[in-house]
């Protein structure tokens, strides 16, 4: 990842911090420029695109999209690709927040304080499904 | 990567596929913080496999699950 990709990103997300949402191609440059650097971004795994559509789809920890996984924090509300990305928004942001969700075998609301880098409810459990190895082969399933 | 009620609701969500990994709540607040802290700063660099690695396992989870590729 060269320099001007790292800055590339860099831009990136700090436009989706302080916006909410994620950029448009032509928000941040030359639409054809940016969309060959978030491509390359892609490929190192620094930024999801949509394959259909060449918007990006994930900042991790952020979604660009809607998910099941909502946090609020630094008064605003995020969406997370998953729990472990839900909590990592409180971290990357470096703030305490609320993470809601619901069970995905009984879908009863799950809610989650996030105080000091401790949640307020552990006896709630996180499954990983797919092995470390395999995360990136699918990343939006995994 | 799911967040639970409990463990009877992973078995039952699962139905009969292969289980991966379980740890607590209170586990994955660590590794969040371990893992996406510098996400943001201004001088980020992409963590090398080792340096996820090294999180992993300083948090415990080790095995062939959590081998990184």
């Amino acid at each position: 990842m060269d320099d001007s990709d790292l800055e590339l990103r860099r831009r990136t997300y700090a436009f989706f911090v302080e916006h909410g949402r994620a950029p448009a191609a032509a928000e941040l440059g030359e639409s054809d420029e940016v969309l060959a650097g978030w491509r390359r971004l892609h490929e190192e795994h620094a930024v999801v695109l949509s394959p259909a559509t060449d918007e990006l789809r994930m900042l991790n920890p952020f979604s660009a999209v809607p998910t099941a996984y909502r946090v609020r924090t630094g008064g605003r509300w995020w969406y997370g690709n998953c729990a472990w990305d839900a909590f990592g928004i409180c971290a990357a942001l470096h703030a305490d927040g609320r993470v809601e969700t619901s069970c995905p075998d009984c879908g009863e609301p799950l809610v989650v304080e996030v105080r000091d880098e401790r949640v307020d409810d552990e006896s709630l459990l996180f499954h990983v499904l797919v092995p470390a190895a395999r995360w990136w082969d699918d990343i939006v399933f995994t | 990567m799911n967040l639970f009620r409990s463990e009877e609701h992973i078995v039952r969500w699962l139905g009969g596929r292969e289980p991966g990994a379980t740890i607590s709540a209170a586990k994955l607040a660590e590794l969040a913080y371990a893992w996406w802290d510098d996400r943001i700063a201004p001088d980020w660099r992409p963590h090398t496999r080792e340096q996820n690695q090294a999180i992993l396992e300083r948090l415990g989870l080790t095995g062939e699950f959590w081998q990184l590729p």
